[in-house]
């Protein structure tokens, strides 16, 4: 029994640990706060200048999360729209390039977000994007199941996983009773089955995250992708703002990149930001 | 009325004067002045032919005819009379006018302009001098060097050439000659890329115009109306034109007494024009929302539908534009109608003629809808907008708003009225589709890091693990412990029983019946308890033979142990002998130790 205790103070040393950092946070939250409700009010009210303002400065205080990119890139689109009107020229300064950004960076943060893939697709109908080149069965399976939630989800049901399975395996290994240790055996596997999986699926989004070198186009015209880091060299395709490509390898300020169709070839590194 | 109209026309006199409006200097030319009923006698008025020699006139010319055309007579009269004048200076003059008596009415001719032209820089001149000036060597000469390189001209005129997307201009193909033309051998028109053309029809009578101080026969090959479809400069590459020229020669060598030595040479000669570039303007920034590309100068009238209607019945806006620009390029006025309204597709008909200054007309759009809920609906007003390439402005035309009441036929939506429509069971329509509206609530938290593989990650996962492995350990020393106790309990099971039976003994010796009874029960119910490790609460006799029917008992034995049971519950307070206490204890311990003997092994 003093074992328990002894992993109880482990745990409270831990938070204990944390909390320092937790409270140099609160400052800049409370100036969050105030930004989040400024920018749900410029939305609401049409000013969607103010509100991109507004969102950004969420994002530059570090306090990010799926819901700002989210409703980030709904203020560049709209403000984009409104733009047209006036000046007739749709998104003249880039904004759907920053919509569609900001969709994909809403969506790496949490993948189940639904309205986010939704806008994503309707932004994307604009642009001049490449169809991707199809994902076997297998692939598109894993893929949905990786973004029924977050990493962190799956991260936090692989930990649940394991400390049921762990007790009703006690559960089979010290009761007396037959009934009790059948069914406290095959749930114990099941949910043994249910860690390994969830676990290796949080592995599996981190790593997709940490390696992922997409990146989208967000010049406001047709950006010219050269054969070679050359300007002289052929423009060999003119990608709309919003499309997205593969970031491969940076040549002073040129970066190779990667088109959905598999096409590669060279762009400007500042007509493009990544995810 | 048009039969009237006709004979006023016929009983009016014409009096008309006909003069050239060029003509070069030194060459003497026709001046006629007709009228067509018979003039009274000496009646007729020159006018002062100033800056010209009257070199003849004037001559008086009479025609009169008959008509008999379907049974109908018609007659006709005409009286002219003729002078030939020579100009004697190069300018601008005037004929003047002259004046007629007819049946004591007074009539005049219309003054008439004439430009005359000094053409004495040209020594090659046209045909008619072709013999006298160079006539020495005329002969010699070959007959395409009787033809200047600038007697037959082509040229493509456009009105404009600094236009707006979507303006009309003109253009057409004029041959300029001063030789007869004998026949067009071929003609290549140039690509209007980027303009949209329409032909023209026009007057196709020849008129005589000056270039670069020289008198030309001009013939109006073609007439187009372009509209420009695209900005920036536009090029209309060269039309090239071969025709055939009439040369006549005079031959004094084979001088022919008859026909005067004249020969007649053909000469072909191919034109081309000038490439000519437009400049065709952007529109200007600040266009209204209700701008579709419509240029020129157009007007609205609509017609709006009944202000009271039933539900489920069809009605139709109506909207005529009419004016001139591109109105074969106007897109239907949006028309934005409530929701329970059903708007059909527009029809279109259109009225447009192709004339000098654009096309002109109208076009009428219909827009039929079917009202289906009851209720006062207002109707937006419908805008339309164009731009004037006149003044460089935007106009919007608007419809007036009106009220709509649908007055609810008491059937409800469901039943229609009009068309194969099947109530409001059918599928619903997409209307449009736009971005979801941004996340309000409280700002969520901020993304936290990953967990997974994180040092936090692993202190839970371990601490799972230890926590697991400190109650299994802690868990199974209790079980064995408790395991240990119930083994010893069980083997203990005969020795208490025997300890109890013993008790069970000193209280029979002593005379005690009910202790003895008691000790017996206690005896019995314990032992079962401890050997199966049930507990006591839990026994009857039922669950007893149960038991030592599953420990492979014999079912005699347990009969005779619930047999001991019952009989000592009996006894414990009734009267009995003391020998029923002897033979119960022997029997009891009979029992228990065929019980043991088969539960050991």
């Amino acid at each position: 029994m003093k074992s328990i205790y002894k992993i109880i103070g482990i745990i409270v040393v831990a938070v204990a640990l944390v909390l320092p950092t937790t409270l140099r946070a609160a400052d800049a939250k409370t100036t969050a706060e105030a930004e989040w409700k400024r920018g749900i009010a410029a939305y609401s009210g049409g000013d969607y200048a103010a509100a991109v303002e507004a969102f950004e400065h969420i994002v530059a205080l570090g306090e990010a999360s799926a819901d700002v990119y989210y409703n980030l890139g709904d203020a560049y689109f709209k403000l984009g729209q409104q733009r047209t009107t006036s000046s007739g020229r749709a998104f003249a300064e880039g904004e759907l390039g920053r919509a569609i950004l900001n969709y994909h960076r809403a969506l790496v943060l949490n993948p189940a977000m639904e309205d986010a893939r939704y806008n994503l697709d309707l932004a994307r109908d604009l642009t001049n994007d490449t169809t991707a080149v199809p994902r076997s069965f297998a692939a598109n399976i894993w893929l949905a199941l990786r973004n029924m939630t977050t990493t962190n989800g799956w991260t936090i049901t692989s930990i649940v996983a394991l400390a049921l399975c762990l007790t009703l395996t006690l559960l089979y290994l010290l009761s007396e009773r037959i009934a009790v240790r059948k069914v406290g055996f095959f749930l114990a596997v099941l949910l043994g089955i249910l860690f390994i999986l969830a676990t290796v699926l949080a592995i599996s989004g981190r790593s997709a995250i940490e390696s992922d070198r997409r990146a989208v186009v967000i010049c406001n015209d047709s950006t010219p992708v050269h054969a070679s880091p050359d300007s002289a060299s052929k423009v060999i395709r003119r990608p709309s703002q919003g499309v997205t490509i593969t970031r491969l390898r940076d040549h002073d300020s040129w970066c190779e990149v990667l088109f959905a169709d598999g096409e590669k070839g060279w762009i400007r590194g500042s007509y493009i930001e990544m995810i | 009325m048009a039969l009237t109209s006709a004979w006023v026309a016929q009983a009016q006199v014409s009096f008309t004067a006909e003069v050239p409006t060029l003509w070069a200097l030194d060459q003497p030319f026709r001046v006629e002045f007709s009228v067509d009923s018979e003039p009274e006698r000496d009646s007729f008025r020159a006018p002062t032919f100033e800056g010209f020699e009257v070199l003849a006139g004037p001559t008086v010319s009479t025609g009169h005819s008959i008509q008999f055309i379907n049974g109908k007579q018609s007659s006709s009269y005409n009286c002219t009379y003729t002078f030939v004048l020579l100009p004697t200076a190069s300018g601008t003059f005037t004929i003047g006018a002259a004046t007629i008596k007819v049946d004591g009415k007074s009539y005049t001719s219309q003054p008439q302009p004439i430009e005359i032209v000094d053409e004495k820089r040209d020594n090659a001149g046209g045909q008619s001098q072709s013999n006298s000036g160079q006539s020495s060597k005329g002969s010699a000469a070959s007959p395409e060097s009787r033809i200047a390189k600038d007697d037959i001209l082509l040229r493509l005129k456009v009105s404009n050439t600094d236009v707006y997307k979507g303006e009309s201009i003109r253009a057409s193909l004029v041959l300029y000659t001063r030789v007869n033309i004998d026949n067009i051998e071929s003609l290549e028109m140039p690509s209007f890329d980027g303009f949209w053309s329409q032909e023209l029809s026009f007057d196709n009578t020849p008129s005589r115009e000056q270039i670069d101080g020289r008198i030309y026969e001009a013939y109006k090959i073609t007439e187009l109306l372009l509209s420009p479809q695209e900005s920036g400069r536009i090029v209309i590459p060269e039309a090239t034109m071969k025709v055939l020229a009439q040369v006549v020669v005079q031959d004094n060598r084979h001088f022919d007494p008859i026909f005067g030595g004249r020969q007649v040479y053909h000469v072909s000669r191919e034109l081309r024009t000038a490439p000519i570039v437009v400049n065709v303007k952007e529109f200007p920034a600040g266009a209204p929302a209700s701008f579709n590309g419509a240029v020129g100068s157009f007007s609205l009238s609509s017609r709006m539908p009944a202000a009271e209607i039933d539900s489920n019945s069809a009605d139709q806006i109506e909207i005529t534009i009419s004016g001139s620009g591109n109105l074969k390029f106007l897109t239907a006025p949006k028309v934005s109608l409530p929701d329970s309204f059903e708007l059909y597709d527009t029809k279109i008909v259109d009225n447009v003629k192709a004339t000098a200054t654009g096309t002109s007309g109208s076009i009428t759009y219909t827009y039929p809808f079917v009202a289906r809920s009851g209720g006062e609906f207002h109707i937006e007003p419908i805008q339309f907008s164009y731009f004037n390439p006149a003044t460089g402005e935007y106009h919007t035309l608007t419809t007036e708003a009106a009220t709509i009441t649908v007055k609810d036929d008491g059937t409800g939506a469901s039943t229609p009225t009009v068309g194969n429509y099947t109530g409001y069971g059918g599928t619903m329509r997409q209307l449009d589709r736009d971005i979801r509206f941004i996340h309000t609530g409280k700002l969520p938290h901020k993304a936290a890091s990953m967990l997974i593989l994180s040092p936090v990650y692993w202190l839970i996962i371990v601490a799972i693990a230890a926590l697991f492995i400190v109650v299994y350990a802690a868990m199974r020393k209790r079980i064995r412990d408790n395991r240990n106790i119930v083994a010893r309990r069980m083997k203990r099971a005969d020795k208490v029983a025997v300890q109890r039976l013993r008790m069970a003994q000193r209280s029979m010796e002593e005379g005690n019946r009910h202790a003895f009874y008691e000790e017996m029960l206690r005896a019995m119910w314990g032992y079962i308890s401890d050997k199966f490790n049930i507990p006591v609460s839990n026994l009857t006799k039922e669950t007893i033979r149960e038991e030592l029917y599953r420990r492979g008992v014999a079912a005699a034995t347990a009969e005779q142990f619930c047999e001991i049971i019952t009989r000592s519950e009996e006894a414990q307070y009734a009267p009995s002998t003391d020998g029923d206490m002897s033979e119960v204890y022997a029997y009891a311990a009979e029992v228990i130790s065929k019980i043991e003997e088969v539960v050991k092994r």
